[in-house]
């Protein structure tokens, strides 16, 4: 028998603009479970939902109106007014070239989903952030799931070691 | 490595409630779709697809009407340059995700080509409306796919004119 994800139990907010994306997001949850997708154009209308309900998985997209999706991260992952620090976030963007991979990793997300992208690979996205959930940094610096995803065997010191 | 600095490191345990609530054994999507399972969940994606070539037809209308606008008068050429910058990323964001890659391809070419422009001359904006006069033909015809030798022919042409005409960029 195989492990099995109940999307019911899951609470998503797409945060896109483009309705025909934010419609395919909402389409590809619907099929695969989920019942509870809130869709909102911007931010603003984002955080207002986070300060009042319990949402499990953000999905986002980069170019959004007024403040953007990086800004969007920044304030949730970094503002002490932030409704929820740890929910994980996956952004959507055709802005897939590698400072902009790297600048959104930065700034904490969970996963990274480059556009045009298929109904495979949003789906690993999903699963990966709901099987496997990673541990999350804080330093002066950075706050957000461990970057370090590969566990590669390195001779010199841990910069995290205590 | 300082004895400040690595106090300056907090690790957290991974938040696991998410995943104990909604992993089992008896109800859900198999986390491990199988190829029948993937493509039915591809066909849920196409099924976005009508909407996708009617919004961008008139995405494409409205501004190409604006580049011809900016080519008449000038002044106007901002007003085009933002149209673009709007189509170009909408295009290439989901022209590949519909079975058309053509135009994600040519999206980025007028992507490039507007990239940090906040004028443009007329020459510029001919170069503009020559990118989404292709685009039309494209969504028209029902292009999907990479298209034959003509169609990736043009979009050597279009990255050419693109690169004649770059500058001045301002």
């Amino acid at each position: 028998m195989s492990a099995k994800i109940d999307f019911s139990k899951i609470s998503f907010l797409v945060v896109d603009g483009d309705k025909i994306s934010a419609q395919v997001v909402f389409d590809t949850l619907a099929y695969l479970g989920a019942t509870h997708v809130q869709r909102v154009p911007n931010p603003q209308d984002a955080f207002q939902i986070l300060r009042s309900q319990q949402i499990d998985v953000i999905v986002t997209e980069w170019r959004l109106r007024g403040m953007d999706g990086l800004e969007f991260l920044d304030s949730l992952r970094n503002s002490i007014s932030s409704p929820n620090r740890f929910v994980p976030v996956i952004m959507l963007t055709a802005h897939s070239e590698e400072q902009y991979v790297t600048k959104a990793r930065d700034l904490g997300i969970t996963e990274f989903l480059a556009k045009p992208f298929n109904a495979k690979a949003l789906y690993s996205r999903l699963v990966s952030v709901i099987t496997r959930p990673r541990r999350f940094i804080n330093t002066d610096t950075y706050f957000g799931p461990d970057r370090r995803r590969r566990q590669v065997s390195f001779d010199g010191p841990d910069r995290r070691d205590a | 490595m300082t004895d400040k600095k690595k106090k300056n490191v907090q690790i957290i345990p991974a938040q696991t409630e998410l995943k104990r609530r909604t992993v089992n054994y008896a109800k859900g999507m198999d986390i491990n779709l199988s190829p029948e399972q993937l493509m039915e969940l591809e066909q849920v994606v196409q099924r976005s697809t009508d909407n996708f070539v009617r919004q961008i037809g008139s995405d494409l209308a409205d501004t190409r009407q604006l580049v011809i606008d900016a080519v008449k008068d000038n002044g106007k050429s901002a007003i085009a340059l933002q149209g673009c910058v709007d189509l170009a990323y909408s295009v290439k964001a989901l022209g590949g995700t519909f079975q058309y890659p053509l135009m994600t391809q040519i999206a980025k070419s007028l992507e490039t080509f507007i990239l940090d422009r906040s004028t443009a001359t007329k020459k510029q904006l001919l170069v503009m409306q020559l990118h989404i006069d292709a685009l039309y033909v494209i969504l028209a015809s029902r292009v999907t796919g990479f298209g034959t030798t003509v169609e990736q022919a043009t979009i050597a042409a279009l990255a050419k004119l693109a690169e004649r005409y770059g500058d001045p960029r301002a």
